[in-house]
């Protein structure tokens, strides 16, 4: 250590520590290429469970959004309450009361897809609940009026006005909330769902080789979402003009 | 289907001390995010282009992968990269900390970058110093709209600290998830630590609402 110090005098005592102790491994590759079929099968499960569990938050957070903005009163409280406890419970205890306890209450065991599919619909769609009200409230009133003054129904004001307007005004919350879910997906691991996060950890054990394998694992990650969001707010740009009014 | 709720009671010293140590976490990854974040943002508004660049690589890399590939990442890559054993603790708040000072730096920038232009020439016409324009005028004004933003990102960090229960930090859900395998009381601990976090999340998800309408800024 001192020999090398008298060497470069340049170096600050603590970087050439680090220089002398900091390992510079080698990159080995090999149980990547091994399993390749093992982990491109999981990154098919992650992009599967992230577009069912988007498409069924969208559908549910739409209708439940309408409702929030438009309903009675005990259903806009109540549906207010469910967003609210969505936001203060982590989407890894969700994950695993629907795999574990539900079975126990209902009798039924569902695989560990089903059940990170319906947990991840679950808190996903009180994200997308808030969006749809943020989108709807931000038409103007005088919109639905308009409508209604035309002779038409409130159901095809919504669907035929209001919603078209507030749907690419919601459309860059709407990309974040596709990124948060495919991110969520990760964490359906901790169930045993065969996705990439999973096949990642098991490829990693297998081969000892947990450098390799959860650096590509980021690459892999970066490059599914990186260019996703950017879609979402390339698309955003070039409608934004139709949801001005 | 017989449940005996007596477990949580039993147990309550050990859900306590999990409960108390997600607190401890999500406070010492704010406050070490926080600087972090300020720091990121400005290196991405320098002058120097190769500082912009690293701080925009840093951002975008963390804001793109999920949290608990993170935490695993640092848990076995960390130790083979720098000779130093940290705790499995250290470890989760070093993950925590790369994600949200990522998430916080974009919020800063945002918040910087909302200042209207015209009120930077006010004050460079009124004489101010570029410094001066910066710490009068601009970070006033952006504080308060990041302040909203910032709260959303605690309660979100509330819920991640969840996370790194993989890796064995004592905190809530390791806690009850090891109570859990150890008594087989499944349905009885998964609810009580749902219920723990809805009792902790709640107000913490209402504050930041309040906080959005204190804050709201209209131009």
């Amino acid at each position: 250590m001192s020999q090398v110090l008298r060497h470069a005098p340049s170096l600050h005592p603590v970087v050439a520590w680090f220089w002398l102790e900091a390992r510079v491994p080698d990159f080995d590759i090999s149980p990547i290429l091994d399993s390749w079929q093992f982990l491109a099968t999981g990154i098919g499960v992650t992009i599967l469970l992230s577009a069912l569990s988007m498409a069924a938050s969208l559908l549910f957070g739409t209708v439940l959004g309408v409702a929030r903005g438009y309903g009675p009163r005990a259903m806009q409280m109540s549906i207010t309450f469910y967003v609210d406890t969505m936001r203060s419970i982590p989407v890894l205890v969700v994950i695993v009361w629907i795999y574990f306890a539900v079975p126990i209450l209902i009798g039924i065991n569902f695989p560990p897809f089903w059940s990170a599919l319906i947990a991840i619909t679950i808190h996903i769609t009180a994200s997308v609940v808030e969006i749809v009200r943020a989108g709807v409230e931000s038409i103007r009133e005088g919109q639905c009026r308009a409508g209604l003054a035309l002779g038409m129904s409130w159901p095809q004001v919504i669907i035929k006005i209001v919603l078209p307007q507030a749907a690419i005004r919601m459309l860059p919350a709407i990309g974040s909330v596709l990124s948060v879910t495919i991110k969520d997906t990760a964490i359906a691991s901790v169930i045993a769902v065969p996705e990439f996060m999973k096949r990642a950890e098991t490829v990693a054990s297998q081969s000892y080789q947990p450098m390799e394998v959860f650096t590509f694992a980021i690459f892999v990650y970066f490059l599914l979402l990186f260019p996703t969001t950017r879609a979402v707010d390339f698309i955003y740009r070039r409608l934004a003009h139709l949801g001005r009014s | 289907m017989t449940l005996d709720w007596s477990i949580i009671w039993l147990n309550k010293q050990e859900l306590a001390e999990g409960a108390l140590m997600t607190i401890v976490l999500t406070v010492l990854t704010m406050g070490l995010a926080v600087p972090l974040g300020i720091v990121l943002a400005f290196m991405r508004l320098s002058k120097w282009r190769s500082l912009a660049f690293l701080s925009l690589c840093f951002v975008e890399l963390f804001r793109n992968i999920p949290l608990i590939l993170i935490v695993y990442w640092s848990f076995y890559v960390i130790p083979i990269l720098i000779p130093v054993q940290f705790s499995a603790f250290t470890t989760g708040l070093v993950a925590l900390v790369l994600c949200v000072s990522a998430y916080n730096a974009e919020t800063f920038r945002a918040g910087i970058n909302s200042v209207r232009q015209g009120q930077t020439n006010a004050g460079l016409a009124l004489g101010m110093s570029q410094l001066q324009v910066m710490k009068e005028i601009i970070l006033p004004q952006a504080a308060r709209r990041v302040l909203p933003i910032l709260a959303t990102t605690w309660v979100s960090l509330f819920k991640d600290t969840s996370l790194v229960s993989v890796i064995a930090v004592g905190e809530l859900s390791h806690v009850a998830l090891q109570i859990r395998s150890q008594s087989f009381r499944v349905l009885e601990m998964l609810t009580a630590m749902a219920v723990i976090y809805w009792i902790m999340g709640y107000p913490q998800a209402k504050l930041s609402d309040w906080v959005r309408k204190k804050f709201e800024v209209k131009e």
